[in-house]
């Protein structure tokens, strides 16, 4: 890692190992994130994209290796991993919004069971970032009548209740029409600048391009490439990322 | 029939389906106004019942009786029409002009309002003018069927009573206790390790777990009359090896508690079972996501999951009331004193195993049409689908609708 100065990395995967059954999702995954970055991840579908998200928060367990987080190892037996999760916010593709609750109790439901907050305290809070991702007027609303931009927005803003240090999206786009992605993208964008750590699988080139700090390309299972977004969309050296990207460059 | 368009069908209106079928189809005034007239026909050939008014008014009904009969006439003459002129029907007939039809209309409803009459004089009074006969009868009425039904149920209505409000206790009290056994069941089921659990936790859950699925398959797996004789014969036994007499273990140990145990554990698996339906057929999305924010497996799974899954069970759960009307007859066999028994019981009592049954039957149906009634109010205030009466005892799960 060319960036290791001062910092310790935020995450560090070590010789990461997941299959299902015989397929071999990811092999032998080593990578970090700094604080303050933005990583995306990029591939074509099935390259193991989501599943390295999800082993970074233990929805998936990984089979070997490490996942570091502030220097705990998740992947470690009986490490409490609940704990772990409040500082790491995830958004989904599908969105995943509580449908038993309004937008205000979908952000403050972890706030109030988990840090024990007030519930008018946790509301405060709910609110401000409801405000910062242009909802504050949909929070008394059901879930089921916003649009799929809007829930998104939701779901960013409650995984910003629990004031994270590292978000993950997981293809948070690509549910949505292409006229509405925009709006997704701009909330995202915003916390970049506001200097949250993030990692993004996304197909949303443009954006990998402008917003992140760097750039992963994974083919079947292994980090193919990685690097500047200068360097992977300006000189990519790996066949597979040529080939990969052409194809969206090409539009 | 498609052709058949009447003078009311061009001009489109907003109704029910049902109603539309009734006021505005040219063709159903005719032809189902025709099944009630022959309908109304029937009903004035029967004998008239004692209590019968139309009796002191011979003529009145001999004239609607000649009235319906006309309409059935004015209704086949139609019909032919309809069958000569098939393509030209709505234009050439004379039953599709407005004034007519209109006047087809109102003859309807006088139609069904002979009917109705004919239908109070020969049946309502038919029961009323059986029940007279019942009530001063000695002994059972054998000609007639509903004279003796009447007397029956009359007579026997101690019995029926008793036998009415312990069905009923059972399966309220058994639905009620059997829901919240459900509940602690259905979440030692669904327990699966997480990973901060300790060893001693995964264990637990390992047996709560096992336990819940060998009492789902032992439960539902055997007849609910087998586990009565079970139960109660069982637990008879053991109360034998203390110092109490058979007189005393009887009074602890009553068949009605007996098949209120049995009629509980067995609805127990089988709503444990509607339950766990219900919670996996909530997204999985909706437990990563909570998970995700540092909710544990519990709290995930009750705040999030839980109440969107029993939503999902409302309709399985209030059908089991319904199945346990019907299957706490079953319990007769140890002697719990429940409407099948006092059927039986009566049955015995006056040699009328047929009649009694009939007698039954009808009960058992307003109770179950009843309780499925109440439970679709109730289910409409959770905003969700009931389903229809409940089918049968070993029902299945979700997506009956």
């Amino acid at each position: 890692m060319t960036q290791t100065v001062a910092s310790e990395p935020m995450v560090r995967i070590e010789g990461l190992r997941k299959s299902f059954g015989s397929h071999e999702v990811l092999r032998d995954i080593n990578f970090d994130v700094m604080p303050g970055q933005v990583v995306t991840i990029i591939g074509a579908s099935g390259s193991g994209k989501s599943t390295l998200l999800r082993c970074i928060n233990l929805l998936e367990t990984p089979d070997a290796g490490h996942v570091w987080f502030h220097g705990e190892d998740l992947a470690a037996q009986h490490v409490d991993v609940n704990r772990l999760r409040e500082k790491i916010g995830m958004v989904f593709q599908g969105f995943n919004l509580f449908n038993n609750m309004n937008v205000l109790d979908n952000c403050t439901l972890a706030p109030v069971t988990l840090k024990k907050m007030k519930k008018a305290e946790a509301e405060q809070v709910a609110m401000k970032h409801l405000e910062s991702v242009g909802l504050a007027d949909f929070a008394r609303a059901s879930v089921q009548t916003l649009s799929g931009g809007q829930k998104q927005r939701v779901a960013i803003a409650r995984a910003l209740c629990m004031q994270p240090d590292l978000m993950l999206f997981d293809e948070p786009t690509s549910a949505l029409d292409p006229e509405i992605v925009g709006e997704v993208l701009e909330v995202m964008r915003g916390l970049a600048a506001d200097g949250m750590t993030m990692v993004v699988v996304t197909h949303e080139m443009a954006f990998a391009k402008t917003v992140s700090d760097r750039v992963v390309f994974m083919d079947k299972g292994v980090i193919a490439e990685e690097g500047t977004p200068a360097e992977i969309f300006g000189n990519p050296k790996h066949p597979r990322t040529r080939e990969f990207l052409s194809r969206y460059l090409d539009d | 029939m498609s052709s058949a368009q009447s003078g009311e069908q061009m001009t489109p209106r907003k109704r029910g389906k049902f109603a539309s079928f009734i006021l505005d189809d040219h063709r159903y005034v005719l032809l189902g106004t025709s099944a009630v007239a022959f309908l109304g026909m029937l009903l004035s050939s029967q004998s008239r019942p004692r209590l019968s008014f139309l009796a002191n008014a011979f003529t009145v009904e001999l004239v609607m009786y000649y009235l319906l009969a006309a309409w059935l006439v004015l209704s086949a003459i139609a019909l032919v029409f309809k069958l000569t002129h098939w393509k030209t029907y709505a234009t050439t007939s004379p039953f599709t002009k407005p004034a007519i039809a209109r006047v087809l209309r109102i003859a309807s409803y006088v139609v069904w309002a002979m009917t109705f009459v004919l239908l109070i004089d020969r049946v309502v009074l038919g029961i009323a003018s059986a029940w007279q006969v019942a009530m001063s009868a000695e002994k059972v009425p054998t000609d007639d069927m509903l004279e003796s039904m009447c007397y029956i149920l009359w007579n026997g209505r101690q019995t029926f009573i008793t036998g009415f409000i312990t069905t009923v206790e059972l399966a309220v009290f058994g639905t009620v206790i059997a829901f919240f056994l459900a509940l602690l069941l259905v979440f030692c089921r669904i327990q699966t390790i997480d990973r901060p659990d300790n060893d001693f936790i995964r264990f637990w859950k390992k047996v709560g777990c096992g336990f819940a699925k060998v009492y789902s398959t032992v439960v539902r797996g055997t007849p609910m009359m087998v586990q009565a004789m079970v139960i109660y014969y069982g637990v008879f036994g053991l109360f034998r090896m203390t110092a109490l007499t058979t007189t005393q273990i009887n009074g602890i140990w009553t068949t009605f508690l007996a098949g209120l145990v049995t009629i509980t554990l067995n609805s127990t698996a089988y709503m444990m079972e509607v339950l766990r339906g219900g919670i996996e057929s909530v997204d999985k999305g909706q437990m990563e996501a909570a998970r995700s924010l540092g909710l544990s497996q519990w709290q995930a799974m009750m705040k999030v999951v839980f109440p969107q899954g029993i939503k999902f069970a409302i309709p399985g759960l209030s059908n089991e009331l319904v199945i346990n009307i019907k299957d706490s007859s079953v319990l007769s066999v140890i002697g719990t004193f429940d409407l099948m028994f006092a059927t039986t019981t009566v049955a015995g009592i006056y040699y009328q195993q047929f009649r009694t049954a009939l007698i039954s039957t009808v009960i058992y149906l307003m109770l179950t049409m009843l309780a499925s009634w109440l439970l679709s109010k109730f289910a409409k205030r959770f905003d969700v689908k009931s389903e229809t009466m409940g089918s049968t005892s070993d029902q299945t799960m979700l997506g009956e609708e």
